[in-house]
């Protein structure tokens, strides 16, 4: 009997510790509605609206705006930059040289990660500003963050405009109903008004990186320099005026300065995303991804001190001899000889030739190992990791003397634009030119601005982008927006895609 | 047909002629004889000596009959010259003649009945046992001598062949990598495939707890009116591992295995001089010749040296017992520094209580820890780019390094990272069982398991790879994972008449919490502390150090009901509701029931004339629903934010920050995956010596959970987990075993298992999620191929179809042609979309497991294979080794010097092969030495395992993993968001050894 008694205490001791609650106990994530209501808290989570600016790799494309495949897209399809086939390596199913053929279609993984950068990055501020709506901050001190937010937004649908032109345009976080197309012009009315409504709440200093008042004037010069281009009015002046608003920065004397290890402090940089390796930033890798794979050797005795690089994406031909001589920004790419700084000698490839960064390349389908010059504008130094330490420039002053210089020459008042001319070239140690027409306005942009990441926009105003060049024959107009991509439009029905594709 | 062969044929029909004319005579002559009465008395015994009470003993073709008593004695009287029939059951039945010359005291000694002990054989079902006589579900047992033997590194390798639909597959021949478990053809696109594992009553266990020499018996539940009992967790089938515990005696064993393990199959590269033939031929100047004379993959390998003991003491009296073991194995793999470590302990003990046994208590302890060195399979591909003139050491003794993409010396790369991992395992139960109101069984059950994995890992300073120079790189990870179980059921049992009636009624509560923690560290000043002192690396990053905790829980009633008459109409039903904290808030209860009904024809009268033949014949049907939760993990139904890589600069302070963001799009309304199960089986018996099932099912799977790319607006990320596909799975097995000769001398026994799946996924979309076709598959990761996928998944095909171009073989140039979608063969630039097709895929459709085995006296004989039949394979090594622009850099297969191709690689049904293969697992030999003293025994055995595989596959090895690594992305981790790749031979093939070992059973009785 006393065995019973034992047994059913066991028993009734299981019950008791036992119980049929499903709730989900978290212990290293928070739940959004359990966060946002500390100022910090707040701080934490606008944060996040920055750090994706770095964009993300994923299992379905690689998104970096520095490197694969948003950098790579916006320079293999303008006359600045080629990624050529090289033996085996960069074919990768020809995404590449379709984009350089300007032959991409809908599947092109290039321009997919182009569309997902962005979107995630409006998605994401969208859930910010759903989640900050419901802190438990005052109506007042909201004000300010909604603006840099929106603002924030602003900039990537900048960037669909510029890039897919009819794009949906989605504001809020809950509605997760399938959206459809807006017009190339309600994206372009949209971008402007959300930047104006923002900029009486935005922060009037400079402060680096972030969203201010002159990020916003700035973005506005853009968009009226490209109004012609993107809706077919031009609005030069509005752009002048943008820019004239734009205070508080100087050219840099030395212009690798905004392209060093630490261009944080660059007087010059009026947008940038920050990069640190030690805090964990990734995508910017740029600077391994064209050198050849012994590069590192010109870098650090040995090689060991240096990542090794990937030998892809070089300048196209005829990119570097637009370059006089004396340029100093010439230095942006590495070309000829490559010394091995332990022996002082020119370095061997394994094939036994003389690792010899050339001009020119065979064919984007077939280039050698040592063809084509380098990117070699951001800092490279001995101690580097795969993931670099500089910031990647969005918007510099010296953009903001362009854009004034070229609508000047537009509006046929080419004297106007000489004092912004004037600051460009001397910088660069250049004579200044006896007439500033729209030719050298567009030589000037490829030799200020070489691997920027802009090219495509300027190519596409001057219509050079329609023009044959290299081994591209002549583009149709329909290609100066790229098409929604294929994956895109067959999740959801509703959207159309771009005339011509 | 020649005369020959008619002579032939005629002359073995007179002989079967003959041959049952005489059986016929026998049985006639039996009952030709009567003549007067005489008393008999004796004890009937069964095989191995004990006395066997409840014996019938029968006079031939009479009434007149008896059963033996407690001593196994019995009385009759028995006319002379007729015969006395003694059964029991699950032994075979005994005849003897009783003449006038019959001592009155007769010895009869019964042997076992191979069907008979079968049909007694107690199986388990899942929270108790049944006869299989009374089983409604399709359910294969296996004992501990029917399981695989050799050199085993992974518990479920034993089942590998044995189980009709059940493919254990092994991707790779590393000790320490494990097995796929795949039960008719699997249920799930993106959950676990994977059976689940119960051990002791203890459901979802790693089944590595268990070492093979610790287990009684194996039960595969297949169907869902098997499974269905398990619920949420029952979709793909339910391995029930029983183990042994303590018998009535003493007992001392040890069971010892040695074997050297080596590689007979690497891919024919070229070879130093022919690579010199080669550059000489072509008047090559680019080549560069180092002097050396290396073959790369040889280089990598090492003869295995293997061994594993095994010590277990078992003890057991009337009312408890006890059995304990331990052992330790050190497998060594073929490529250097690979293998596994492992030493383990057991204990199970009982207690009874009670002067009829009311109460029992009975526990477990099962204790082991696994070491081994993960490899980089980077080294393969190394392996067969570089340069066989290369030497591996350079001048200075230092390993030679030449630059160049996928280039590092493979050797270097094995040889100078240094990882070692260590996992810990544990699981212990207490189980009560108390018999109450006569007929009831209240079971209570609490148990724990705990798996833990420590990692270390240093690369050295000098230490690059694919570009990454760390300056020295420390790492420390540890993950556990702690499974608690509390089950509580009762039992009833109840014979009136002829209705026996079953009764089941549970609940029980597991609650699964997984934590862990990783530093890491880079830049070391000196290589001197390896991984031991991550403070001294200088260079530090914010996610250098993370932690993590997740819980989840399942909450769990169930119940059972058997019926049957007469032990002719069988009848179960069962089932079962399942809470789990995993589902989303719209989803978190799911009911899962099944029912299953047998009919045992051969009880039947009118069957009765069929006795001589036919034993057994037994129909069965059976429907249930089961669940698969897998895919879900935890937290995936809600809105979350966390930290990761989202820090920030603040500009303020010239610092970061980290920023918190949501992670995922939440899925209140994410469930379990739901599979529709429908089996027909029949199990028969012939001529007592053939047993067998033939089974049939269709099992329809919905709610299939996969991460659908969801459009971008409006979602926050790209992917999002939902419920949303439908696949079917239809299929037959087989299962027979036949004893062909049962001797006392000379025995003969075979077994074989067929499987056949045809599987369809039959829908892929909702109103919501919208997918015409899943690319997977993925080639990336292999030069030029990033983003690239061989495979589909679309409505109407299997999982794992390869679609792509199809091939028209090379053109007068070496450049490769392909099928237009009109049929005409045109180059690669000539080709659209539209023209790509179905090149097949990686479903088997047959496979096959098959097993002998012989005795001759003291002698043994063991031969056992498996096979996979009509799958393809995508031979990606082949199709990236086939390059022109490889040489003279990179080397090449000998075969491609005649092959002509001068395109470059290119995804076509070129690279598809016939990936069927059969291999001859193991042959044993053994001889049982007799010994004197109390039947203790001396088996001494020589065994070759994997001594011979049959295909026409040209790559190394058949056999691809089902899960095959994915891309590896420059991190040098391994990409897991990807698709998973089944079928492609990618560079990975980790060569299986063959392996040749000695070993020695000894067991000790008093």
């Amino acid at each position: 009997m006393k065995i019973k008694i034992t047994a059913a205490i066991l028993i009734s001791m299981l019950f008791t510790i036992s119980c049929t609650n499903l709730n989900e106990d978290l212990y290293d994530k928070v739940e959004d509605g359990n966060f946002g209501n500390t100022p910090k808290e707040v701080d934490a989570l606008v944060g996040g609206a920055y750090s994706s600016l770095r964009g993300f790799a994923d299992g379905i494309s690689n998104n970096y705006p520095t490197s694969e495949y948003v950098f790579f897209l916006n320079e293999t399809v303008s006359d600045e930059a080629t990624i050529p086939t090289r033996g085996t390596n960069w074919y990768d199913g020809g995404q590449y040289q379709d984009a350089q053929k300007h032959t991409w279609k809908t599947d092109n993984r290039l321009i997919l990660s182009a569309w997902r950068y962005n979107y995630t990055g409006i998605a994401k501020i969208n859930s910010i500003l759903y989640q900050v709506d419901k802190s438990s901050l005052t109506d007042a001190a909201k004000a300010p963050i909604y603006a840099e937010l929106k603002a924030l937004r602003a900039y990537y649908y900048y960037n669909l405009l510029d890039l897919f032109g009819n794009v949906p345009i989605v504001v809020n976080f809950e509605d997760t109903s399938l959206p459809s197309n807006s017009t190339r012009k309600q994206v372009y009315d949209f971008v402007e008004k959300e930047l104006l409504d923002a900029i009486p709440h935005l922060n009037s200093n400079i402060v680096y990186s972030k969203f201010t008042k002159n990020v916003a004037y700035s973005l506005l010069a853009r968009l009226y320099l490209n109004s012609e281009a993107f809706i077919g009015t031009a609005r030069w002046q509005d752009c002048i005026n943008m820019c004239q608003k734009v205070t508080g920065y100087t050219l840099t004397p030395d212009f690798f300065a905004n392209f060093a290890t630490q261009n944080e402090k660059s007087p010059e940089i009026i947008f940038a995303i920050p990069y640190d390796q030690k805090a964990g930033t990734v995508g910017n890798y740029m600077n391994s991804m064209s050198c050849h794979y012994l590069h590192k050797l010109t870098i650090s005795a040995g090689g060991n001190d240096y990542p090794w690089s990937a030998n892809g994406m070089c300048a196209q031909p005829g990119v570097y001899s637009a370059f006089a001589e004396t340029d100093k920004r010439r230095k942006c790419m590495v070309a000829g000889d490559q010394i091995n700084v332990a022996t002082g000698q020119v370095i061997v490839m394994d094939n036994g030739e003389p690792l010899t960064y050339t001009e020119e390349v065979t064919s984007v389908a077939d280039a050698k190992e040592n063809q084509g010059v380098r990117l070699g504008k951001y800092e490279m130094k001995a101690g580097e990791q795969w993931e670099r330490d500089h910031d990647f420039v969005l918007i510099r002053y010296a953009e903001i003397l362009m854009m004034q210089a070229e609508c000047y020459v537009r509006m046929g008042a080419a004297d106007l634009a000489k004092p912004f001319i004037q600051q460009i070239t001397a910088r660069a140690g250049e004579e200044m030119p006896t007439t500033i027409d729209l030719n050298f306005i567009d030589k000037e942009l490829l030799k200020e601005f070489t691997f920027e990441g802009r090219r495509r926009t300027d190519n596409i105003r001057f219509g050079t982008f329609f023009q044959s060049w290299w081994e591209k024959g002549p583009t149709e107009k329909y290609r100066a927006i790229f098409p929604i991509p294929s994956t895109v439009l067959t999740t959801n029905k509703n959207l159309v895609q771009n005339p011509g594709y | 047909m020649n005369s020959k062969n008619k002579k032939m044929v005629l002359h073995y029909m007179w002989t079967a002629k003959n041959v049952v004319f005489m059986i016929f005579m026998l049985f006639l002559s039996a009952g030709m004889f009567a003549q007067e009465k005489k008393q008999v008395s004796g004890t009937v015994y069964d095989n191995t000596g004990s006395v066997l009470p409840g014996a019938t003993v029968i006079e031939v073709g009479t009434r007149n009959a008896t059963t033996t008593d407690f001593d196994g004695k019995f009385s009759l009287s028995v006319a002379v010259g007729g015969y006395i029939e003694v059964s029991f059951i699950g032994s075979t039945t005994q005849k003897v003649l009783i003449t006038a010359a019959t001592k009155p005291n007769i010895d009869v000694r019964l042997q076992n009945d191979g069907y008979m002990l079968a049909e007694v054989q107690v199986v388990s079902v899942g929270y108790g046992t049944q006869k299989k006589s009374d089983l409604t579900g399709a359910i294969s047992s296996l004992k501990s001598d029917d399981l695989v033997k050799g050199t085993i590194s992974s518990t479920e390798q034993v089942l590998q062949g044995k189980v009709a639909g059940l493919n254990i597959i092994r991707p790779s021949g590393d000790p320490a990598a494990g097995s796929t478990i795949r039960l008719r053809g699997g249920t799930s696109l993106t959950a676990s495939n994977s059976p689940l594992i119960v051990v002791d009553g203890i459901a979802g266990v790693d089944i590595n707890i268990v070492q093979p020499s610790d287990i009684k018996s194996v039960d595969v539940l297949k169907d869902a009116s098997a499974t269905a009992i398990y619920g949420s967790r029952g979709a793909n089938g339910v391995i029930i591992i029983t183990t042994k515990s303590g018998t009535k005696g003493v007992s001392v064993t040890y069971s010892g295995l040695s074997s050297v393990g080596y590689v007979t199959d690497n891919l024919d590269l070229l070879s130093a001089n022919q690579w010199r033939a080669y550059v000489r031929s072509t008047g090559n100047t680019d080549a560069v010749d180092y002097g050396g004379n290396t073959n790369w993959q040889k280089a990598l390998q090492q003869t295995a040296i293997s061994q594993s003991h095994t010590l277990s003491i078992n003890s057991g009296k009337t009312d408890s017992g006890f059995r304990t073991s331990l052992s330790y194995l050190n497998n060594e793999g073929v490529i250097k520094s690979t293998g596994l470590e492992r030493l383990s302990g057991n204990i199970n003990a009982y207690q009874y209580l009670g002067d009829n046994k009311e109460v029992k208590f009975d526990m477990g302890l099962f204790a082991n820890v696994d070491k081994w060195h993960p490899l980089d399979y980077r080294i393969f591909e190394r392996s067969y780019n570089l340069n066989p003139t290369i030497p591996v050491y350079d001048a200075n003794g230092k390993f030679s390094s030449v630059s160049g993409t996928l280039y590092e010396n493979p050797v270097e790369i094995l040889t100078n990272r240094k990882v070692d991992n260590e996992r810990h395992r544990l699981l212990g139960y207490f189980k009560t069982e108390v018999k109450f109101l006569k007929d009831f069984l209240a079971v209570a059950n609490i148990s724990y398991e705990h798996n833990a994995v420590k990692g270390s890992t240093y690369k050295p300073s000098y230490a690059v790879l694919e570009g990454i120079t760390e300056n020295g790189y420390a790492q420390k990870t540890y993950t556990e994972f702690a499974n608690a179980q509390g089950e509580l059921y009762v039992n009833y049992n109840k014979v009136i008449d002829k209705h026996t009636i079953g009764a089941l009624a549970g609940y029980s509560y597991l609650e699964n919490i997984y934590e862990g923690f990783g530093a890491q560290r880079s830049g070391f000043v000196t290589d001197a502390f390896s991984y031991n002192n991550l403070g001294a690396g200088y260079n530090y990053r914010l996610g250098d150090v993370y932690s993590y905790k997740g819980k989840s829980n399942l909450v769990s009633f169930y119940a059972r009901a058997n019926y049957s008459y007469d032990g002719k109409y069988l009848l179960t039903g069962t089932v079962r509701r399942d809470g789990s904290s995993r589902f989303g808030e719209n989803n978190k209860w799911g009911t899962f029931p099944s029912a299953s009904v047998a009919w045992k024809v051969s009880s039947e009268e009118f069957m009765s004339n069929t006795k001589g033949w036919l034993d057994n014949l037994k129909f069965r049907v059976g429907y249930g629903v089961t669940g698969n939760q897998d895919g879900i993990g935890e937290y995936k139904s809600l809105s979350i934010l966390g930290v990761g890589n989202d820090s920030y600069y603040d500009p303020t302070t010239g610092t970061w920050s980290l920023a918190y963001s949501p992670k995922q799009n939440p899925n209140p309304d994410l469930k379990w995956e739901s599979t529709k199960q429908l089996n027909i089986g029949v199990d028969f018996s012939l001529f007592n010596r053939i047993t067998g099932s033939f089974e049939y099912y269709a099992k329809n799977t919905d709610d299939l959970l996969y991460t659908y790319e969801v459009p971008q607006p409006p979602y926050l990320v790209g992917t999002m987990l939902a419920n949303v596909g439908e696949m079917s799975n239809k299929g037959v097995e087989l299962t027979l075993n036949a004893d062909i000769i049962k001797g006392d001398k000379f025995s003969w026994n075979a077994n074989l298992t067929l499987g056949h799946n045809v599987q369809k996924i039959e829908k892929l979309s909702n109103p919501t999620y919208k997918t015409d076709v899943i690319y997977s598959g993925s080639l990336h990761g292999l030069a030029g191929m990033s983003g690239q996928y061989s495979q589909i998944i679309a409505e109407g095909y299997p999982v794992g179809t390869f679609w792509g171009f199809e091939s028209a073989g090379l053109g007068a140039d070496g450049k490769m042609l392909y099928y237009n979608a009109a049929g005409d063969k045109v180059l690669d630039t000539a080709l659209v979309d539209d023209d790509k097709r179905d090149l097949g895929n990686i479903q088997p459709d047959l496979t096959m497991g098959v097993g002998m085995n012989f005795t001759y006296g003291n002698f043994d004989l063991g031969v056992s294979g498996y096979g996979m039949f009509g799958q393809k394979a995508l031979n990606a090594t082949n199709m990236m080794l086939n390059d022109p622009n490889r040489l003279p850099t990179f080397n090449v297969p000998d075969d491609f010097l005649g092959s002509r191709i001068t395109s470059a690689p290119k995804y076509s049904s070129y690279w598809i092969e016939d990936a069927s293969f059969f291999r001859l697992q193991t042959v044993s030999v053994g001889y049982t030495l007799p010994l004197k003293y109390k039947n203790s025994k001396l088996r001494i055995y020589l065994m070759g395992e994997n001594l011979a595989v049959f295909t026409s596959y040209k790559g190394v090895d058949p056999e691809i993993g089902l899960n095959a690594q994915d891309g590896i992305n420059q991190t040098g981790k391994l990409d897991e968001t990807g698709l998973a790749a089944p079928g492609i031979d990618r560079y990975n093939n980790y060569p299986r050894p063959t392996t040749i070992s000695v070993g020695l059973n000894f067991t000790l009785n008093n």
